[in-house]
C-alpha cells in the first residue's frame, strides 16, 4: 500500500482575502525582515537597558493587554484571527528557526566577525531588530492562541493552557526582565571585608551587602600519569586514551610501557631525593612508579606534578620519552564567608560551585580563585546576580513542566487523537481521519 | 582503565542481532519468538548492568564523555523500539532501533572511552542525572520518529508496499518533544544554579532551542494539515538533523568555542 496522496484542493484564495493562511505569514515574515535590517542598519543595534523597570512592566502589560482587547473585541479582524490560528503560529516559528539558525553558525562577538555581519546585526542576534519583531511575531501568535482556547474556558484544555501560557509568561518574562538582571563579581581576599563589585563593563558598584573571606577550600582529584616527550613536554597523543589515575598499587600500560604506582603521597616534601608526606603550604604531590618496556627493563623512580612554589619532576624511561604526572583537577571549591548586611545581620556561610547562597534578593555564586595558586589561593571571586524577574520566569517554566506531561501523554489513543485534532482544528475536509495505513501488522 | 567495556559491548551487540534474527524467523512458532523476545532484552540488561558498574567505579555519572553519551543511547533505543512493538505492534521500529543501538556501541568498540573519575565541579548537581537522561531518551524517541519518517519517504519516492503509519512518528513525536522540553527546562533550572543563568544563549543552547523549536512546528503542522505527510516527513528529517548537531556537532562549530557545553574528549 502506498501513501494516500489525495487531498481535496480548495480553491485558490487571494492574497490578503480573509481567511489569511500560510501565504499571508511569509509575505509577513519578509516584511518583518526587510523592516528589522532596515532599522537595525540605520540606527544600530537595541540596548536591553531602554526596558530598564519599570518600562518593561509597562511594556509587557501593553503588549499583553493589545493581545487580551483584540481577542475580545476584535475577533472578526483578519489580523487577530489569523494571529489565533496554525499558520501564523508555524510562520513565526519558522522566522524565529531562521533567525537563531544564523545565530548558530555565527560567533556572537563582534570581534572576529567581518563587518557586514556586525551591521547586520548577526552577531548580536538577540539585541536586532530582526530578532525583536521575530519575537513579537511569535509571542503575538502565542498569545493570541492562548486567548482563543481560554474562551470559552473547558477543563479539557488545561494541558494546551499550561504548555501555551507557560511558554508565553517565561519567555515574556526572561525577555523583559533581562533588562533588570545584574551580574556583578566581587573580588575576596582572606580576612578583607569586601562592599564594592564590578560589571561585566569594569564600572565600579557599591553592593547593599558586604563580604569577608574567612577561607578559601579545594579539593582536588588525584593526579593522572601519562607519557610524555621529554624535550618539549607534551602528552603522547596516543597516551592521552591510555592516561591512568594515580593511586598506590594502581597498574596500567602506557603506550607499550607497563606502568606501576608504587607509592602515592597528596601531599609530600623532597628528602634526600625521596618524597614523604608533609602538610605544608604549596606541597605538591608525588609518586614512586616502576616502569617495564617490551623487552622486560625496569626503571623506578619519583615524579610529581610540582606546584606554584615546587618544580615538576619526570621520570626518564628512554632516550626521547618520560613518564609525567598531571596537575591534579579541582572536584570541590568552595569560600567560607562571613555576610553583613546593612540591618546589621551577619550571615556565616559557605559558597560553593553549584550552591549558591541567596542575601537580600541577590544571590551569591563561587565564581573562580587565583589559579596560579590553585588549592593555596588566598583570593576567591563571587559573582552576584540579582533577576527580579526570576520567579515569573519559573512560573513559566514549572506550568511548562506539567505541560509536557501532557503533551507525552497525546500519543496514548492514536486513531481517535488524530480525529479530534482534525476536528478541532476546524478542517474543512470531513473525510478520513488521515492516510493512517496500518496494514496487517 | 577501571573496567573493560568489550566484552559486555560484544555480548549486547550479538544478543540484539540473534533477537532480530529470531524475530524474523519466527513466524508462528511460540518458542522461537520467546527467544527472540529474550535475547534482545537480555542485550538490553548486559548493557544495563555495565552501566551500573561503570557508574559504580567510577564513582560519578557516565554521563560526561560523547562515548558514556552513546552509551546511553544504544541502551534506550531498543528498550524504545522494544516498547514500541509491544505497545503498538510495530515490530519493524525494533529491527531499526536495534540497528542503530548495534551502529552506536560499535562506535565505541573502535574508539574506546577514557574512563576517569573527574567530574568538574559544576557538572555536580543533583540536575546532572535527570537533564542527561531524559535528553538522551528525547534522542532515542526522535531517532526512532525519524526512522518511521525515513520509512515514509522511501515509500512515498519508491512506491514500495510497506505497512507504514504517520501516526506512529506523532505518537514518538509527542513522547519524544515531551522528554525534550523536560531535558530543556531542567538544564535551565540547572544552569541558574550553576552558572548564575537559566538561558544565555550559549551555543549548545541555541542549538537545543532549534532542536525543540523544529519539533514544535512538526506538531504544529500536522495538527493543521494532517493530509500532507510529505512536507511532514522532511520536517522530521530536518529537526533530526538539527538534534544531531546539538548533540555532537555543535562541538565542531567555531561559533561554539567558548562553550560551557562541549564534551570533554
Amino acid at each position: 500500500m502506498s501513501l494516500n496522496k489525495t487531498e481535496i484542493k480548495p480553491k485558490k484564495k487571494p492574497v490578503w482575502a480573509a481567511p489569511w493562511g500560510y501565504t499571508e505569514g511569509w509575505l509577513f515574515v519578509a516584511g518583518l525582515l526587510i523592516t528589522g535590517l532596515a532599522l537595525q542598519l540605520v540606527a544600530g543595534g537595541l540596548s536591553s537597558s531602554a526596558l530598564a523597570w519599570p518600562v518593561n512592566l509597562y511594556a509587557g502589560l501593553a503588549f499583553t493587554g493589545l493581545i487580551v482587547f483584540g481577542w475580545v473585541f476584535l475577533r472578526k479582524n483578519s489580523l487577530v484571527s489569523w494571529l489565533g490560528r496554525v499558520p501564523a503560529a508555524v510562520t513565526s516559528i519558522a522566522m524565529i528557526t531562521f533567525l537563531v539558525l544564523i545565530m548558530g553558525f555565527t560567533l556572537q562577538e563582534d570581534a572576529g566577525n567581518p563587518a557586514w555581519v556586525q551591521s547586520l546585526g548577526l552577531s548580536n542576534m538577540t539585541s536586532s531588530w530582526p530578532f525583536l519583531f521575530g519575537m513579537m511575531f511569535f509571542m503575538a501568535s502565542l498569545g493570541m492562541a492562548t486567548m482563543k482556547r481560554l474562551t470559552p474556558m473547558k477543563g479539557r484544555n488545561i494541558g494546551f493552557f499550561l504548555n501555551h501560557a507557560g511558554l508565553y509568561i517565561a519567555i515574556m518574562a526572561g525577555l523583559l526582565g533581562a533588562a533588570d538582571l545584574q551580574r556583578v563579581t566581587m573580588d575576596l581576599y582572606e580576612g578583607e571585608v569586601v562592599w564594592g563589585a564590578t560589571d561585566r563593563q569594569g564600572h565600579y558598584k557599591d553592593m547593599p551587602l558586604a563580604i569577608e573571606l574567612e577561607r578559601f577550600n579545594m579539593e582536588e582529584f588525584n593526579p593522572k600519569i601519562a607519557v610524555i616527550t621529554t624535550n618539549d613536554g607534551r602528552i603522547v597523543s596516543e597516551s592521552i586514551s591510555d592516561m591512568f589515575e594515580i593511586g598506590k598499587g594502581h597498574r596500567g600500560n602506557l603506550i607499550g610501557w607497563d606502568v606501576e604506582i608504587l607509592e602515592f603521597h597528596k601531599m609530600s616534601g623532597r628528602i634526600d631525593g625521596r618524597f614523604e608526606p608533609v602538610v605544608d603550604y604549596g606541597a605538591p604531590p608525588s609518586a614512586l612508579v616502576r616502569v617495564t618496556d617490551s623487552h622486560g627493563s625496569q626503571v623506578e623512580g619519583w615524579i610529581t606534578s610540582g606546584s606554584f612554589m615546587y618544580s615538576h619532576q619526570l621520570l626518564q624511561i628512554d632516550r626521547d620519552h618520560s613518564v609525567a604526572m598531571t596537575i591534579p583537577q579541582a572536584s570541590h571549591y568552595s569560600s567560607d564567608v562571613v555576610i553583613y548586611t546593612p540591618d546589621g545581620e551577619l550571615i556565616e556561610t559557605r559558597i560553593e560551585v553549584n550552591h549558591p547562597v541567596s542575601v537580600n534578593g541577590w544571590k551569591l555564586y563561587q565564581y573562580s580563585y587565583d589559579d596560579r595558586f590553585g588549592k593555596w589561593s588566598s583570593s576567591s571571586t563571587i559573582e552576584a546576580i540579582r533577576d527580579p524577574w526570576l520567579p515569573v520566569v519559573y512560573t513559566g517554566i514549572f506550568m511548562l513542566i506539567f505541560g509536557s506531561v501532557y503533551l507525552m501523554t497525546l500519543g496514548k489513543a492514536p486513531e481517535k487523537t488524530e480525529e479530534q485534532l482534525a476536528a478541532e482544528a476546524g478542517e474543512p475536509s470531513g473525510t478520513e481521519p488521515e492516510s493512517n495505513i496500518k496494514g496487517a501488522a | 582503565m577501571p573496567i573493560d567495556p568489550t566484552m559486555f559491548t560484544i555480548a549486547a551487540i550479538v544478543l540484539w542481532a540473534l533477537g532480530m534474527l529470531l524475530f524474523l524467523i519466527a513466524g508462528e512458532r511460540k518458542v522461537i519468538k520467546w527467544l527472540a523476545h529474550g535475547s534482545y532484552l537480555a542485550g538490553i540488561l548486559v548493557l544495563a548492568v555495565f552501566t551500573w558498574m561503570l557508574w559504580d567505579i567510577l564513582g560519578r555519572p557516565p554521563m560526561r564523555t560523547l562515548g558514556e553519551t552513546r552509551l546511553w543511547y544504544a541502551m534506550f533505543l531498543p528498550v524504545i523500539g522494544y516498547a514500541t512493538y509491544i505497545r503498538w505492534d510495530y515490530k519493524w521500529i525494533l529491527h531499526y532501533s536495534g540497528a542503530v543501538a548495534i551502529v552506536f556501541l560499535a562506535i565505541n568498540l573502535i574508539y574506546p572511552d577514557n574512563y576517569d573519575r573527574d567530574l568538574m565541579p559544576a557538572l555536580q548537581s543533583i540536575w546532572f542525572v535527570p537533564h542527561v537522561i531524559v535528553y538522551i531518551f528525547a534522542y532515542a524517541l526522535l531517532a526512532a520518529a525519524t526512522i518511521v519518517a525515513i520509512k515514509g519517504l522511501i515509500i512515498e519516492y519508491t512506491g514500495k508496499q510497506w505497512t507504514w503509519s504517520m501516526q506512529l512518528a506523532d505518537n514518538l513525536v509527542y513522547l519524544g518533544l515531551g522528554f525534550l522540553t523536560l531535558g530543556l527546562l531542567f538544564g535551565a533550572l540547572w544552569g541558574k544554579e550553576a552558572w548564575g543563568h537559566y538561558w544565555m544563549w550559549d551555543p549548545k543552547e541555541t542549538w537545543a532551542f532549534l532542536t525543540w523549536i523544529g519539533y514544535l512546528a512538526y506538531i504544529h503542522y500536522r495538527y493543521h494539515k494532517p493530509k500532507k505527510l510529505t512536507t511532514a516527513m522532511w520536517m522530521l528529517a530536518g529537526a533530526f538533523i538539527i538534534l544531531m548537531i546539538a548533540w555532537f556537532g555543535v562541538n565542531y562549530l567555531p561559533s561554539a568555542a567558548n562553550s560551557v557545553h562541549t564534551y570533554t574528549q
